[in-house]
């Protein structure tokens, strides 16, 4: 297996996280998760609130440590944050100070990439995610939707090999949300990474993913794994689809 | 911050102040070394006690404390009443507004002389002075919670069939305590300032004048003493305004405390 | 029903009308008041008439009160005391508030010591610095700052406190260092608040140094203001606080502008708690 295969693969060994009772209200969040993201596989982890999903992701993207276990990334241990990980948060991640094509750069700027260059990569972006014509303006003057779609540029920025999305149309309305989501497939399709996402709409899931865990609380934990077997992009009304929901619907309690 | 962190760290907040009393006693008895000129804190309790009798102090702190509640009272009357009748009829409002308006941006210390001039040197120039402290701050509130009401809860109270009057007793300004709760926060905080002012510049009795009058005879120590009487006195009674008058009060709604 | 109107009302924004009924009322106030006056109702010593106070308003710029000492030197009295007290305490205040602010144990230390230090009246300390340094400059100076000293620390300290951490995880992601996240993230987020605080600070400074002047300084708006009283020229008084009225209101209207200028992205963060 050569490193390219190994590229963007994530591996996440028996990890469990106990939170410190003095820090916060959790205890055990989650416990001996054990799954493998395949390079450049749309996975979700769904599952409901204070399930430990977003745990799970920040220990991923290397905010957290765990307790125990590990994850790999093409075989080498997670134990902070990296380039080589991009993060979407849900709401308000947007520097309020800075323009959304200043927001873009923040990245490259922080590694020394030249003013050109970098203006160039993020006008380039700003086309990715469809929003020539708002590069200069202020995250304030932007709507939900176009905050994340920046965001989500932002994350991209750097070209990470995974892609860390923490329920990102979380607070978006049902219109829009829905939106961003064949949005999100249609830059996807563009630039091909791995993508974990969270979520704990069980439609969002299914209408985006390769594959869906589903995890469940106390301790968090995969319950069980679906393949998505149908092409893309996908209607939300067909029979199929509805099976995936009936099923996973009944797994997630 | 979670409770229990905050538990383990409660020796930390008297680590400030024994530093700051460490501090202070230090560069008295090795830095500057006159008690004259800037006694420590031994000095200063020693001097207080011996020069300010008891019965003296607490003269001097009931007619401040009367003086503030006075003002405060009367300013927090007229505050409510105008600021919910310039809420409730908008037109009446306007004009009630204006002049309010333009005397606002005039501090109320600034007003002294012309206090002064109008009621004379007695208790009523200094009352009034804190009346205009409290005044402002909670008649703006007032205005600000009546006319920001959500008008939801007017609609459901009127499908619910109530009538007028009622409307404004028991929903319209039962909606707005927090409002006035925010005003009388200020202003009281505005109004422990202004007696003291006040009592410096013109007055021959109360805290203010005590150290007025301590500075003629130079005696520092008990300038000190008062100073810090003031900020405990002040720290006491905010304390007390919120935990036992605000929160017990307003239990149904978040308020921003300085504690 | 008046309330609904009026909310709806106030929704719509300023309307025409309400400038209005703005002017005619303090027209109406303005002949009341000089009706009073002319027939003797009201002692001039007491209440001047408007038109007296217009034209003491335009002599004390000409010729001065006390003689020889307009309006303008008073003002500059006054506005340099504040310019050297306020810079004083931003210069100090906000490095320190962004350092205590950063450091968790630093804070609950300094926490109690602040909050007494703030409750205690700055205009107490008066007698205190006139007793050190004398009436004069450097007295009104120093009680201007210890005033504004406070306000701005303890908004700064606020500003670095309520720092969201996703800014802080999303400069993780990209591999930050600490002095990155501090200088590039940290404090562009506190800016807001520090300049809340810096508001608030130069509101206290200015009345700190009115309070001072009252006490004891021969030029400033202050002084102006209880010179005047002694010698019985109310309407000197009376001009004196509308200049000082309207210099309050000259630096709350610059201060917002300047927000504005200066901030141009933080519009509505910065937004009351309910």
């Amino acid at each position: 297996m050569t490193d390219d295969d190994a590229r963007g693969k994530v591996e996440v060994k028996n990890v469990s996280k106990q939170f410190d009772i003095e820090d916060s209200d959790q205890g055990l969040a989650i416990k001996d998760v054990n799954f493998t993201v395949q390079p450049n596989e749309f996975l979700t982890i769904v599952g409901r609130s204070g399930c430990g999903k977003s745990t799970m992701l920040n220990i991923i993207a290397g905010l957290l440590n765990p307790t125990e276990g590990e994850v790999l990334i093409h075989g080498k241990p997670v134990t902070e944050p990296g380039l080589d990980r991009g993060m979407v948060f849900q709401s308000a991640s947007l520097f309020p100070w800075l323009r959304a094509i200043e927001n873009i750069e923040f990245g490259p700027r922080n590694i020394g990439m030249p003013k050109d260059k970098r203006r160039e990569l993020a006008r380039d972006l700003i086309k990715l995610v469809g929003l020539e014509g708002f590069e200069n303006k202020w995250p304030r003057e932007l709507s939900g939707g176009m905050q994340q779609r920046v965001a989500i540029a932002r994350a991209m920025a750097m070209d990470p090999e995974i892609l860390l999305m923490d329920e990102p149309f979380g607070a978006l309305d049902q219109l829009t949300r829905e939106d961003m989501q064949r949005e999100l497939l249609r830059i996807w399709e563009n630039r091909r990474k791995t993508v974990i996402f969270v979520t704990h709409s069980i439609l969002e899931a299914i209408y985006l993913s390769d594959r869906v865990l589903v995890f469940c609380p106390h301790p968090g934990n995969v319950r069980k794994e679906f393949e998505i077997d149908l092409p893309r992009p996908r209607q939300k009304s067909s029979t199929e689809y509805m099976a995936y929901y009936e099923e996973i619907y009944e797994n997630i309690s | 911050m979670n409770h229990r962190k905050f538990q383990r760290t409660l020796w930390a907040s008297w680590l400030g102040f024994i530093i700051v009393l460490v501090i202070w006693q230090v560069v008295a008895s090795v830095g500057i070394r006159d008690p004259l000129v800037f006694p420590g804190p031994a000095s200063v309790v020693e001097a207080a006690i011996k020069n300010v009798p008891l019965t003296r102090l607490l003269e001097h702190i009931g007619i401040s404390l009367l003086r503030v509640i006075m003002g405060f009272s009367l300013g927090a009357a007229v505050g409510i009443t105008v600021g919910i009748v310039s809420g409730w009829y908008q037109k009446l409002g306007n004009v009630l507004r204006t002049p309010i308006e333009i005397l606002r941006p005039i501090p109320p210390l600034g007003w002294i002389p012309l206090a002064i001039i109008w009621l004379g040197l007695g208790e009523s120039s200094k009352v009034f002075i804190i009346f205009l402290g409290a005044f402002f701050p909670i008649f703006t509130n007032t205005f600000k919670g009546m006319v920001a009401i959500d008008p939801n809860i007017v609609r459901a109270a009127q499908t619910l069939g109530i009538q007028k009057n009622r409307l404004l007793f028991k929903v319209i300004f039962p909606a707005t305590l927090p409002d006035i709760a925010t005003g009388f926060r200020v202003g009281w905080s505005y109004s422990f300032g202004l007696v003291v002012a006040a009592e410096l510049i013109a007055a021959s009795s109360g805290l203010g004048y005590m150290i007025m009058h301590a500075r003629e005879l130079s005696m520092i120590s008990v300038i000190m003493y008062g100073i810090i009487l003031i900020g405990a006195i002040n720290l006491i009674t905010d304390y007390l305004i919120q935990e036992v008058f605000l929160k017990r009060r307003l239990k149904w709604h978040y308020i921003e405390t300085a504690f | 029903m008046d309330t609904i109107a009026a909310i709806e009302e106030e929704k719509k924004g300023f309307q025409l009308s309400d400038r209005w009924i703005q002017i005619i009322t303090t027209v109406a106030i303005i002949g009341i008041w000089e009706l009073l006056s002319r027939s003797g109702l009201i002692k001039p010593v007491h209440l001047p008439s408007p038109t007296r106070v217009a034209s003491t308003f335009f002599y004390i710029m000409r010729e001065g009160y006390p003689q020889d000492i307009t309006i303008f030197i008073h003002i500059k009295a006054t506005v340099w005391r504040i310019i050297q007290g306020y810079l004083l305490a931003v210069v100090t205040a906000i490095p320190i508030g962004l350092v205590v602010g950063s450091h968790f144990m630093l804070e609950r230390v300094a926490n109690p010591v602040v909050t007494f230090a703030r409750s205690i009246a700055t205009i107490s300390l008066l007698p205190l610095a006139i007793a050190w340094f004398g009436i004069g400059e450097l007295s009104s100076i120093l009680l201007i700052t210890y005033g504004a000293f406070w306000a701005i620390l303890t908004n700064t300290i606020q500003g670095v406190k309520q720092v969201d951490v996703t800014y802080i995880n999303v400069a993780h992601m990209f591999g930050a260092n600490q002095r990155h996240i501090f200088f590039r993230v940290v404090l562009p987020a506190t800016l807001p608040r520090v300049f809340a605080g810096m508001k608030i600070g130069l509101g206290v400074s200015f009345m700190v140094i009115i309070a001072a002047e009252l006490v004891g300084t021969v030029e400033g708006l202050g002084a102006l203001i209880q010179q005047s009283r002694l010698y019985y020229r109310t309407d000197i008084t009376i001009v004196g606080m509308i200049f000082i009225g309207l210099f309050g209101l000259i630096i709350s209207f610059g201060l917002d502008r300047l927000e504005r200028v200066m901030l141009p992205w933080a519009v509505g963060l910065e937004e009351v708690k309910r």
